[in-house]
């Protein structure tokens, strides 16, 4: 009997790796993970509530594909849920659109500008780039020259292309379509939180001594 | 005589071996030059962008050790210092991508969509400090 609709009561779930929610929103199996299942019960399972946000949540909640396991067995104790991919979702809930004060913002910006501006100084300072580029011209044309403007000026310019080559940017216009180092780094570090609140924010997948 | 020649020899290839090694493993951290390849889609040819920087290197140190002039014109420098600065440029870069700024930064201050306006702040910040101190600073 069991060989009969092995196949037919076998469910496939894949969790999504992460949801953005708002408060008090009820969370349905189908926005947390994608469904295979057949047609009988697709309906139910995508309708199965598997979570209410509630305002005591903190603004990370994660979803264990167990306790969703769980939730299916008890309601169709003949099927089998076999899990695909991630082992977890990772909600977001997304307490109020907080936008950026733009005054904080122009503070950023300057002290990013300021501070790049003196850094620069430092560096060219430190490394003697003054008497490196009177040399340089000296060798080109043979004659001193304090300030060599002809080359210091076209250098500065320099400066700020390689950066823009380096991070893929034309101010928002983009050189090609491959992602920016930045890009990649900015997802690599959401990986890395991703990675920690997977595992601290999950009571089921960590487990101490102390745990009673 | 023969071993002072020999032990000054000696010492100062491996003082070049240093700063040479040194020279590379500072370009690679900083991924100089595969953000070039990529960008340019030359993969393959970059063994010849690896003699590029040694040659580069080695013009360097005899330009520095030798009192060499020419008599080109100054309109030359326009040119090199255009190179320069943007090596220089791409250094900076890397080592701000290396050091983790903006993702740490951005996440912080929840702008995730305006970090391009965050990079032209340091990028217009290097240009205007460095002309700053070419034209008024020194001297």
């Amino acid at each position: 009997m069991l060989e009969v609709n092995g196949m037919e009561n076998t469910v496939y779930i894949r969790m999504r790796n992460r949801v953005q929610v708002n408060v008090d929103d009820s969370l349905f199996l189908r926005d947390i993970a994608q469904i295979i299942s057949r047609e009988g019960i697709h309906q139910k399972l995508e309708r199965l509530p598997v979570y209410k946000v509630s305002a005591e949540d903190n603004n990370v909640i994660i979803l264990d594909v167990m306790r969703i396991i769980r939730m299916i067995t008890n309601l169709y104790p003949d099927t089998e849920v076999q899990a695909v991919g991630p082992t977890q979702t990772i909600i977001e809930v997304m307490y109020k659109k907080k936008r950026v004060s733009f005054p904080l913002f122009i503070m950023v910006w300057l002290l990013l500008f300021i501070g790049s501006a003196i850094t620069i100084m430092n560096f060219h300072e430190d490394v003697s780039m003054q008497a490196v580029q009177q040399r340089i011209y000296m060798m080109i044309t043979g004659k001193f020259e304090s300030k060599p403007l002809l080359f210091q000026i076209p250098y500065s310019f320099g400066l700020g292309l390689g950066m823009i080559l380096f991070f893929n940017h034309v101010f928002k216009k983009r050189l090609n379509e491959e992602p920016s180092p930045l890009e990649v780094e900015m997802f690599n570090y959401q990986q890395s939180l991703d990675q920690y609140v997977i595992i601290n924010e999950n009571k089921e997948s960590v487990k101490r001594l102390d745990d009673d | 005589m023969t071993i002072e020649i020999l032990f000054v020899f000696l010492v100062s290839l491996a003082g070049g071996l240093a700063v040479g090694a040194g020279f590379v493993a500072f370009l690679v951290v900083l991924g100089v030059i595969p953000r070039l390849t990529q960008l340019t889609k030359t993969m393959r040819m970059v063994y010849l962008y690896e003699w590029a920087v040694v040659l580069g290197a080695i013009a360097g140190t005899f330009g520095s050790l030798q009192d060499l002039t020419f008599n080109f014109t100054g309109f030359l420098s326009i040119p090199i210092g255009l190179f320069a600065g943007t090596f220089v440029g791409m250094l900076a870069a890397g080592l701000t991508e290396a050091l983790n700024v903006f993702p740490i930064l951005a996440k912080r201050i929840r702008i995730e969509d305006r970090i391009v306006i965050l990079i032209m702040a340091i990028v217009i910040g290097k240009v205007l400090g460095s002309l700053f101190q070419w034209v008024y600073f020194v001297g």
